[in-house]
């Protein structure tokens, strides 16, 4: 009579699989330039663009506070500017209002979407205060607006020649796309930083914040057209919109 | 070579793309420097503009020779500071500076190239029956307008390997220097585009007024809008 055979021994549960470049990046701080405040705006600028690890490093640090104004300081002062270029294609009260409706509506989109990321932050096992994350999505406002303001003379040059608002509608969209694509790299880099154990949070908070800020450009409507009111008359989701704008029945 | 030596002979160390020179001017902003760029930039481009033009009439040419250099500096101009801020956050950490003179110098190279074409071009409309509505629809307009895409072509992909190299100088890496000449490239020719359709006739019409912008077709909207009508008329016209 044969001996009853054992069940071959379970292996040990793997190790949920974390994507190669998660936590590839060196310990924040690591490098003394790092560790270097960020004195003023100007060099909130340059740093953002050059030296994004340096941010997410002073963000962490105490006096963080000085860093997140600068940055907001940034972002307002660069959509005003961009503003003043989308109001440009129809003047008139554009001039003030689109500069007010895209200043505005970045900010409370990230307002918006910032309990949500959090959130996320926290299901994702990422170790990070709220301030910090606040200060990340200022990270992420200050990067988007800088470039926009890079694209704005191309954006001034086909205001000067087109009298079709789809088109304009579409080359803002163009260049808000890209210019968020770099403003949401950076605030996954620091993500990564915060020790998150997956990036599924993240990328979910990311679909939800490009959706709050095109259905934000169809809320605050017109950016670039022209309208009797401030703000529209007609609800409208934004895709409806869009169709609208096309001539699409 | 320091700015206050700099000679004509830089031209040729420009177009040889000889690295130790090269990646040192892009560090220094000498005025000098940079008026030897813009000056090749205006003689070369505005030379080939001239003989481009000159098939239409002397006054296109002169018209031309002013544009052609025009789109080069404004392109350059509408788009250094995207350019800019897109090469650090493509891995490139360069100056706003260096980000300048790279592109001038690449412009310059493209320019030389253009002008040393002028003689050729103008060789060619010498050679090309005069303009008329009939001379339109011969071969020898079709070679003419084939040239000088094959020309443009050229100088610009010339210039643009100049300005690849130079990237993998400031940069040390090939992939992070194509990747942000990529950038570059796709943000210079959207632009450029557009400013090419302001600015147009370059060739000019045999039975349209020679003028410096085509002032009856200003408002029809941009290069793309042009290109997207062009695309459904032929896509509506299918049986």
């Amino acid at each position: 009579m044969n001996e009853p055979t054992n069940p071959p021994p379970v292996p040990p549960a793997a190790p949920p699989v974390i994507p190669a470049d998660f936590n590839r990046h060196s310990q924040l701080g690591d490098d003394p330039a790092e560790r270097v405040p960020i004195p003023n705006f100007i060099a909130a600028v340059e740093c953002v663009l050059r030296h994004p690890r340096r941010v997410m490093y002073q963000l962490r640090e105490p006096g963080a506070g000085r860093l997140i104004a600068a940055l907001l300081f940034v972002t307002v002062t660069c959509s005003v500017t961009y503003g003043l270029v989308a109001g440009s294609f129809s003047a008139g009260s554009q001039w003030w209002a689109a500069p007010v409706k895209i200043t505005g509506g970045l900010l409370v989109s990230a307002l918006i979407c910032l309990p949500s990321l959090y959130i996320f932050a926290g299901l994702s096992g990422a170790r990070v205060r709220l301030v910090e994350l606040f200060g990340l999505v200022a990270g992420l406002l200050a990067l988007m607006t800088v470039l926009l303001v890079g694209f704005a003379p191309v954006a001034w040059i086909f205001s000067q020649s087109t009298e079709s608002v789809a088109w304009m509608g579409f080359l803002h969209l163009m260049f808000w796309f890209i210019a968020t694509a770099f403003g949401l790299r950076f605030l996954h880099t620091g993500f990564a930083h915060a020790r998150a154990k997956s990036n599924a949070g993240f990328l979910v908070w990311t679909v939800i914040f490009l959706l709050v800020m095109v259905q934000m450009t169809t809320a605050l409507r017109p950016i670039i057209g022209k309208a009797d009111t401030f703000l529209p008359l007609q609800k409208q989701f934004f895709l409806m919109h869009w169709a609208d704008c096309m001539g699409v029945k | 070579m320091t700015a206050s030596t700099f000679k004509l002979s830089e031209i040729g160390v420009l177009l040889r793309g000889e690295p130790a020179a090269v990646r040192s001017w892009a560090d220094d902003l000498s005025g000098r420097r940079v008026a030897l760029h813009l000056g090749v930039i205006i003689a070369g481009a505005g030379g080939y503009g001239a003989a481009m033009g000159w098939w239409r009439a002397p006054e296109q040419a002169l018209l031309v020779a002013i544009k052609f250099p025009l789109i080069i500096l404004l392109t350059t101009g509408g788009n250094v500071l995207l350019n800019a801020m897109l090469a650090p956050l493509l891995g490139l950490n360069l100056t706003f500076r260096q980000t300048l003179l790279a592109q001038l110098m690449s412009c310059a190279v493209t320019a030389a190239i253009l002008g040393a074409f002028a003689p050729i071009s103008a060789f060619l409309v010498w050679n090309t029956p005069a303009i008329s509505p009939e001379a339109m629809h011969s071969v020898a307009y079709s070679v003419m307008k084939l040239a000088h895409v094959a020309v443009i072509a050229f100088a610009g992909s010339a210039g643009n390997a100049r300005l690849l190299q130079l990237l993998v100088q400031l940069g040390g890496r090939r992939a992070v220097a194509g990747r942000v000449l990529f950038a570059w490239l796709a943000g210079n020719l959207f632009l450029g585009s557009q400013l090419c359709w302001m600015l147009r006739p370059f060739i000019g019409a045999p039975n349209l007024p020679v003028e410096f912008i085509r002032s009856h077709l200003a408002p029809q909207g941009n290069f793309y809008e042009n290109v997207f009508r062009t695309v459904t008329g032929l896509l509506s016209d299918q049986p």
